[in-house]
């Protein structure tokens, strides 16, 4: 038995089954692995952001795991949806950081209630590589569809929303606060499944 | 090789150059399984009169070529043409001669749909009609001579007919379609009947009509060569040996040496049927049977051509009102009622009843082969089924409307707010690489406009950056950018406008 499960170990060995997604994707962040269980974003599974005000550094936080999720080349390539962002995403700020724009899915809802839907269908949908949503107020049932979907179609959900809603429930795998500092961007761990709620101080963000 | 030789060449009539006059009747009959004539028509600024109709094009206009750093010129028209502005010119200096230039970008699609329609134009004349991508369409008009009055009358009444549509064109005739074609492009004013006659206008071909591979006209005219007349003088086998067969087939199809079968313009098969309702319906929930019906014949319809569609519009009938239409553009074709069904189920979900429906109509775009993909034996577990994002895509359109759904591109622009562009969303095109970023950095958000910040007491961390430029197209920009914190920490893009504006303004969030 210990000769098979040797075998099974060897790297060269290739098997049908492990090639899916790892359990996270490091955030770029030393700081912020080390206090995230399995060092870094979990996958599959939805993370909420609460903001202080949009714009604080959110997608500079998010953007190294985005380039690691998104810009994989063996991969049938995937997108990274942003849904109903604060503002358009400017094609030549992406392409510096090294972010494809044509893989980039806008959708602009004209009803808040169309956001979480449109969140819900592009994680079903297995079609994207991150899904990045700025919304409002939720209830538990639909973050549950959410976090249900995010498992489904196997794509990290990104939910931001104002700091408000901090003291909501939430099934949220992992909830952060972010808050911006003059050299840096301040997160708190709120909830972290597998982890402990922590603090994570001027993030060197860019 | 191929001998010149003197043959019956009619001059145009001097008034007006796209005049065509036909020869007085030829002398000599037709060799033998030669017996065709050939109308070509050429449309040099198809990619204008795609996207601008004629009538539409009073402002000098010019349409450049897409995903193109320099945006060449592909075509321009008359009012551009007069003011000194050419094909294979880049923007820029096309934007320096006339400022007030209308530019709008090639669309390919648009291009194919026009000269699918002018297909159908020319079936008025023959039934053997021949489409010849990018600009060009080919029917054979000898039988249909007598039908319309001559070949001088049939030239006339088909330039009228183009001319009246507000298309430029140019129009030829001649014993072989691709001697025809050449003529047309050339824009001489000549008709050739008999084949023995073409060589002798052969000196009056440029070797551009003859639309080769660029690298190979600049070879020919680097050997001094200019028109089609010195091209056949080459001996054969070295031309072969030198460019290719192909080309030497090329030159034989002009002068009839060799057959040259062409495969005839078919017009497009399409469903469209009409579905009564029992009763009229009040609500969506009672037009669903006969969707499902009417989508069930369309199934079968498609499967019996092997086909899918892309468009599909679906009329909601109304005893005494206009219809209520519905339009679904699929990003990926569609050949089954499932997909379908679900889609539609959407869009009518979204549609408030105006008037009770007594009947459907759908109607379908034009029918698509369907290719049979087959199923991966080692798709990764994480990777997206192809189709996937075409489904999504599709979903997401259904309910939030097409312009809901959109995808960014850079452009090489330094203007900051002309450096991108919305685009369809598509997984294929990729980043120029390396991608220049040698600039300073640019925030992750754009504001749609530059909002005034009077008031502002944030601080500036660097700065400025000197953006100055535009001055060419009334967009003038004169600005100093510095990025700023706001009071609540977010990074802010902000500029000054220069003497004598200097207000500020905020343009983007670096998010």
């Amino acid at each position: 038995m210990n000769g098979v499960a040797e075998l099974l170990r060897h790297p060269a060995l290739w098997r049908g089954g492990d090639a899916g997604a790892p359990e996270t994707v490091p955030t770029g962040f030393r700081a912020l692995d080390a206090r995230l269980p399995g060092g870094g974003w979990p996958l599959a599974t939805l993370i909420e952001l609460l903001l202080p005000a949009a714009g604080v550094g959110e997608i500079r936080l998010l953007l190294p795991a985005l380039k690691r999720l998104a810009m994989v080349e063996d991969a049938a390539p995937r997108w990274v949806a942003w849904l109903a962002p604060p503002h358009l995403p400017y094609a030549p700020a992406l392409a510096d950081a090294g972010l494809d724009p044509a893989r980039m899915l806008v959708v602009r809802p004209r009803a808040g209630s169309d956001r979480l839907w449109a969140m819900e269908q592009a994680l079903r949908s297995g079609a994207c590589a991150a899904v990045l949503c700025w919304a409002g107020t939720a209830d538990g049932t639909a973050l549950r569809r959410l976090k249900l979907a995010a498992e489904e179609g196997g794509t990290p959900a990104f939910l931001l929303r104002p700091v408000a809603h901090r003291g909501d429930g939430s099934p949220a795998t992992l909830r952060l606060a972010l808050a911006a500092r003059e050299f840096g961007l301040d997160v708190e761990i709120l909830k972290s499944r597998g982890g402990a709620p922590a603090r994570v101080e001027r993030l060197p963000i860019h | 090789m191929f001998e010149p030789r003197p043959a019956p060449i009619v001059p145009a009539a001097a008034s007006r150059r796209r005049v065509l006059v036909p020869l007085p009747a030829p002398a000599a009959s037709p060799a033998p399984g030669r017996d065709e004539l050939w109308l070509a028509a050429h449309f040099p600024r198809l990619p204008l009169d795609a996207l601008l109709p004629g009538t539409r094009q009073a402002r000098a206009a010019v349409v450049t070529a897409p995903d193109d750093p320099r945006r060449t010129v592909v075509a321009c028209n008359e009012r551009a043409a007069r003011q000194g502005i050419a094909p294979g010119m880049g923007l820029n200096a096309a934007l320096a001669r006339v400022p007030g230039l209308r530019v709008e970008e090639q669309r390919p699609a648009a291009e194919a749909a026009l000269l699918d329609r002018l297909g159908r134009w020319a079936l008025q004349y023959t039934p053997a009609v021949s489409l010849e991508p990018p600009g060009a369409v080919l029917a054979e008009v000898r039988g249909s001579l007598g039908l319309f009055g001559g070949a001088m009358a049939l030239l006339r009444r088909a330039l009228a007919g183009l001319s009246a549509n507000g298309l430029s064109a140019s129009l030829a005739l001649a014993p072989t379609p691709r001697a025809a074609l050449w003529l047309a492009r050339a824009e001489l004013a000549l008709t050739v009947t008999r084949v023995d006659a073409l060589p002798g206008i052969a000196a009056r071909l440029p070797l551009a009509c003859l639309h080769w591979p660029e690298d190979t006209v600049a070879t020919l005219a680097g050997l001094g060569i200019a028109s089609v007349a010195e091209l056949v003088r080459l001996p054969r086998t070295g031309f072969a040996a030198r460019f290719g067969p192909r080309l030497l087939d090329d030159l034989d199809e002009g002068f009839g040496r060799r057959a040259a079968p062409r495969r005839r313009y078919v017009v497009p098969e399409r469903f469209d049927e009409r579905f009564e309702l029992p009763a009229p319906a009040e609500a969506v929930a009672l037009v669903e049977p006969a969707l499902e019906h009417g989508l069930a014949r369309l199934e079968a319809f498609l499967r019996a051509r092997a086909s899918g569609i892309r468009v599909l519009r679906v009329d909601l009938l109304h005893r005494a009102r206009d219809p209520t239409r519905l339009s679904l553009a699929l990003a990926r074709m569609a050949g089954d009622a499932a997909g379908l069904r679900r889609l539609l189920r959407e869009r009518l979900g979204r549609c408030r009843l105006e008037a009770p429906v007594d009947a459907l109509r759908l109607r379908s775009g034009v029918l698509l082969p369907l290719h049979i993909r087959d199923a991966g034996l080692f798709e990764r577990g994480c990777s997206a089924d192809p189709e996937a994002t075409a489904r999504l895509l599709d979903l997401l359109r259904a309910r939030l409307g097409h312009d809901a759904v959109f995808s960014v591109r850079p452009v090489a622009e330094h203007r900051p707010e002309r450096a991108f562009r919305i685009a369809e969303p598509g997984l294929e095109a990729g980043l120029p690489v390396p991608w220049p970023a040698a600039r300073p950095a640019r925030p992750l958000w754009m504001l749609a406009e530059p909002q005034p910040l009077d008031g502002w007491d944030g601080t500036l961390v660097t700065g400025p950056e000197r953006i100055e430029t535009g001055w060419w197209d009334g967009h003038d920009v004169r600005r100093d950018y510095y990025v700023a914190m706001s009071r609540a920490g977010v990074r802010l893009w902000i500029f000054r406008e220069r003497p004598p504006g200097q207000r500020w303004f905020l343009h983007g969030v670096f998010g």
